[in-house]
């Protein structure tokens, strides 16, 4: 390995490569939940009786959700901050501070769920079906896939984040603490879009 | 693959390796194994088109539920598990850490990770076959309702669900997508910062160019597809109506988001193909490749353009007329950026000193055979015609003869030209030139007479054609024993290939550094290249092309030669210590 | 050997036309560019030619060539285009006189054929549907005929040879497209997108006669249904 870095004469690195390869993955991310948000928009647009479903959505859990996140995206950026300073202890509070975060989005969303699901909206809601409102079902169709999609991301995020800071506590790649900041902006970024479309737009 | 520097188990070595040629090459040989899976298929359902009912040798009899599965799978397999891990994977990992002059991939972990996934996802859609109701036989294009069992249970038991062909095949779809995503994110993050010293943007080999443009359509239209994935795995598993017309779902959507996908997938495997065709046709001319810069300019151009003609898919499926004549000419206007870079190829071509190598034929043959399939699509481009000529085996001949010399042709090219180097024998010259016209022939022979009986009026997927009078008759069923014949001979001279494969690598002769007096710095490293490919890294002075440079008298510098007034004595002496 | 199947509708011939003007094209550009594929195979094989002349084609001298080819190319594209969008709009708009309408539905595995009952009116309650394997469409001859296009479960796609027409049928959505038949006949009705096991068994007839047997045919057909009409086939 050694005597390959020696070899490694001088390369032509602009991007830290780590960042680099981050961005290209939230690239791709991006189409992905832009595909979705599209499909979602498009049928929306047809079926203005979708606002009578998103009327069960809770706005308040929503919200809260949206400022616990920022919350976190903020406490991220002071853990990037205190990496380069090299200050372990306020890295490791800060990043703990954010997966707390993670964690907090994640209890009140299977909250909301739970709720959700007691009032028989689920992923295909057969309550609602039987009761002959299909198109309402499909628009609960479309929010778990949405949210779950990027509840999941959120837990992928979370574990990337454990893995840095186990790293990171003990002074060894610090430069990933940003990594995992920009992959948590991303996950912040698309609960921005989701939260208007789902929870505001009624 | 000698490795003497490191000493590393059979395990660590060719199957956990995180060195790029073997990945490069794990990916290659799978490739390869689907080829002949997807090949077997074809034989099978072309021995039952050609004398229907009839028993298959090798098989037995072929039911109506098994043909479509086979046609089905023939087309996934060949797309999704064939052209993509040899053209896009394959040529990526092989090609971009040598010919930018590196060691490795930026991240070789990921890379490895990228082909068990790959391979994970081969064998999924393998074990379809094997569960009940065996492969998924809806067409390749996997449109619901019919993927989705035309939602006649809403309330589907999950597990009885998901292992059908359907959903087994959609999985194995999403896998695959996600490996090659992984690797994508190795070819740019590579190419942007693994260069070596010297090697400026446009000293880049073109194919390395083609292969990241490649990369980054998958990657801008890929997303929308693996959404509508999951909706269409979903609906199938847990019975949620994301398609379903009767439950406020649209079954078009699914068609929009597979054709975003699907029209730009067609140019993720054109354009490796088609960079090494390019590297070949200089090398083979003695020439610089013909307006280098300008056909980078017109792929990007025609990489911009292929995301936004998808629906000439859907001519048929009832959209909006304006929107019809939208596509129509977008999909116009999207062949002439390729003829351009067509005709700059066969530019390059002229005032050259041509060499009729194994690798050249090859590559003069995807240039001949593309013609027919570039050429022909002028008629389904336009809307009105296609009307008639959709869903026939006008349009089978059509893309048959656009994608059989991407991927088949593209790839012998490829691997005659880059076999002394990456496994440091020489094949048999004399094989490959019988190999080459026997492919040739006997493709052309499969393939020509089905426009016929496409025009004809003989339309896709159907195991028996005896209830439609106007294609029982003749010609058209001597046509159909025709293709099947030439499609049986076509797959036997592959085993001439095979032979030589594996004859030369075995007791071939060992390969030089340069066979071919080619430029790029590949060709500086040792046959087979080490782990690390290069000691010392090349510093590259100059374009990738230079060719028969006036006054100069060897009619090649390579890369890593710089300027000087003197060349030719530092010529020699450079060429011994690298 | 005749190409094309024998066409019977008013729009089938501009179709074949469209086919063989871009055929006229294709050929120019196909034997232009083998000459230019082959030419310096011959010409410039390296036993005759040592060393090749250096260009790299950068400079729009050089390009010209590529240049003028490709703007005779685009040329020749928006000439097809122009041609080919008369008959599609010819085909696309569907007549809006007082024509017969009849409902085509696709189902796993046979068209299901509506006509308008008494009342002339389709999708109503006495519409006569026939819904059963082999059956045959009738309709007059050299009479606008509009085609309403469904399908129950899954796609679905019209496909009569003889008339060129093709139209997918999706589950969810009607479709109309019409024809205009000038030779009395029996012709192939087919399904040219993949719906299942039997897709290769979905064939239907298309008969088409004079105005008079057609009458006396739908009158039969009144006769037969009158006392249970099912219901339409809306899904
Ligand atoms: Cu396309
Ligand atoms: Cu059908």
């Amino acid at each position: 390995m050694n005597l390959i870095q020696q070899r490694l004469s001088v390369p032509v690195i602009k991007v830290p490569q780590g960042r680099l390869g981050m961005w290209i993955l939230i690239a791709g991310e991006l189409v992905i939940f832009g595909g979705l948000i599209a499909c979602y928009l498009l049928s929306r647009l047809r079926y203005p009786e979708w606002a009578e479903q998103a009327a069960h959505t809770s706005t308040f859990f929503g919200a809260l959700n949206t400022v616990v996140l920022l919350t976190s995206s903020f406490t991220i950026v002071k853990a990037h901050e205190a990496a380069l300073k090299k200050e372990l202890t306020k890295v490791t509070i800060y990043m703990s501070a954010t997966i707390i975060g993670g964690l907090a989005f994640l209890v009140n969303k299977s909250i909301e769920y739970t709720n959700e699901i007691h009032h028989g909206f689920t992923f295909s809601s057969p309550q609602l079906q039987e009761s002959g409102n299909y198109v309402g079902s499909l628009f609960w169709s479309f929010y778990y896939l949405m949210t779950g999609l990027h509840a999941t991301h959120v837990v992928i995020g979370m574990i990337i984040m454990t893995v840095i800071l186990i790293q990171a506590r003990k002074g060894k790649n610090l430069h990933r603490v940003e990594l995992a900041g920009i992959y948590w902006h991303m996950v912040d970024l698309i609960w921005i879009f989701l939260f208007p479309l789902l929870y505001i737009a009624k | 693959m000698s490795d003497t520097l490191h000493k590393k188990s059979f395990f660590r070595k060719y199957l956990f390796s995180t060195d790029h040629k073997v990945i490069g090459m794990q990916y290659t040989i799978t490739g390869l194994f689907m080829a002949a899976v997807g090949g077997f298929l074809a034989y099978v359902f072309r021995y039952n088109l050609a004398y229907p009912g009839d028993h298959i040798p090798l098989f037995g009899e072929l039911g109506a539920q098994q043909y479509n599965s086979f046609v089905t799978c023939h087309g996934m397999i060949m797309v999704f598990w064939v052209a993509m891990p040899i053209l896009l994977a394959g040529f990526g990992n092989f090609l971009i850490p040598t010919m930018i002059g590196t060691d490795d991939m930026a991240f070789p972990i990921l890379n490895m990770m990228s082909f068990w996934i790959f391979l994970l996802s081969t064998i999924v859609l393998l074990a379809s076959f094997f569960v009940p109701g065996g492969a998924f036989g809806g067409g390749w294009t996997m449109y619901p309702p019919l993927s989705a069992g035309g939602y006649t249970n809403p309330n589907p038991d999950f597990f009885k669900a998901f292992f059908s062909g359907a959903s087994l095949m959609i999985l194995a779809v999403a896998l695959e997508f996600v490996a090659m995503l992984m690797g994508g994110i190795n070819f740019l993050v590579t190419t942007i910062n693994k260069r070596t010293k010297g090697m400026t943007p446009f000293r880049i080999p073109l194919v390395v160019w083609f292969i990241n443009i490649a990369t980054i359509i998958f990657m801008f239209s890929v997303g929308p597809l693996v959404a509508g994935a999951v909706m269409l795995l979903f609906d199938i598993t847990v019975g949620t109506g994301f398609y379903d017309p009767a439950r406020g779902g649209d079954p078009v959507l699914f068609q929009h988001l597979f054709w975003f996908f699907g029209h730009p997938e067609v140019y993720v495997l054109l354009l490796p193909a088609v960079g090494a065709i390019g590297e070949i046709l200089s090398v083979f001319s003695r020439k610089p490749l013909f307006a280098y810069k300008t056909i980078i300019y017109l792929a990007l151009l025609s990489a911009i353009l292929s995301v936004v003609v998808w629906a000439h898919h859907q001519f048929v499926a009832g959209i909006d007329p304006r929107m019809a004549t939208f596509f129509s000419v977008g999909t116009i206007i999207i062949s002439i950026p390729f003829a351009g870079i067509f005709l700059s190829y066969m530019a390059t071509l002229w005032g050259g000193s041509i060499r009729f190598t194994v690798p050249m034929m090859w590559a003069l043959g995807f240039i001949g055979t593309f013609l027919v399939g570039g050429l022909t699509g002028l008629f389904l481009g336009s809307n009105a015609f296609d009307i008639y000529a959709h869903d026939t085996y006008f349009v089978v001949a059509h893309f048959h003869y656009t994608l059989f010399p991407v991927v088949f042709f593209g790839f012998f090219a490829a691997f005659y030209f880059w076999f002394p180097k990456f496994v440091g024998k020489n094949l048999n010259p004399a094989l490959g030139k019988i190999h080459f016209w026997c492919t040739t022939v006997f493709f052309n022979g499969t393939f020509f007479l089905l426009f016929f009986n496409g025009l004809g009026g003989q339309h896709r997927r159907i195991n028996d054609f005896s209830l439609f009078s106007n294609v029982v008759k003749e010609p058209y069923i001597t046509f159909e024993k025709i293709a099947t014949i030439s499609a049986i001979c076509l797959i036997l001279s592959q085993f001439i290939f095979l032979y030589n494969f594996v004859t030369s690598a075995v007791r071939g002769k060992k390969a030089v550094k340069n066979p071919w007096d080619a430029n790029t710095i590949e060709w500086v490293a040792d046959s087979p290249p080490p782990h690390g490919n290069f000691n010392p890294y090349p510093e590259v002075f100059r374009g990738p092309y230079d060719y028969s440079l006036p006054g100069e008298e060897s009619d090649f510098i390579p890369q890593n030669v710089p300027h000087t007034n003197e060349n030719i004595p530092v010529l020699k002496v450079k060429l011994s210590v690298s | 050997m005749k190409i094309f199947p024998e066409n019977v509708s008013t729009y089938g011939q501009e179709i074949d036309n469209l086919f063989w003007m871009t055929f006229g094209f294709v050929m120019v550009a196909f034997v232009i560019s083998l000459f230019v594929l082959f030419y310096p195979l011959v010409k410039n094989h390296h036993s005759k030619v040592k060393k090749a002349t250096y260009f790299t084609g950068e400079s729009k001298k050089h390009f010209r060539w590529i240049t003028i080819a490709l703007v005779i190319l685009a040329m020749s594209d928006f000439i097809i285009l122009f041609a080919e969008h008369d008959t599609w709009e010819r085909i696309e708009n569907i007549p809006t006189g007082n024509d017969l309408h009849v409902g085509i539905t696709g189902r796993q595995w046979n068209w299901i054929f509506t006509y308008p009952g008494p009342d002339g009116k389709i999708n109503t309650a006495d519409d006569v549907v026939i819904d059963e394997q082999n059956s045959e469409l009738h309709i007059p001859v050299n009479k606008n005929v509009i085609f309403e296009l469904r399908a129950k479960e899954v796609l679905h796609s019209l496909f009569i040879v003889n008339t060129r027409l093709k139209q997918d049928c999706i589950p969810g959505r009607m479709n109309t497209r019409w024809v205009n038949i000038t030779k009395e006949g029996t012709y192939d009705i087919s399904c040219a997108e993949i719906c299942g096991v039997m897709h290769s068994k979905m064939r239907n007839f298309l008969v088409v006669e004079s105005q008079e047997k057609f009458d006396q045919y739908v009158k039969t057909l009144y006769e037969k249904n009158a006392p249970a009409t099912s219901s339409s086939n809306n899904r």
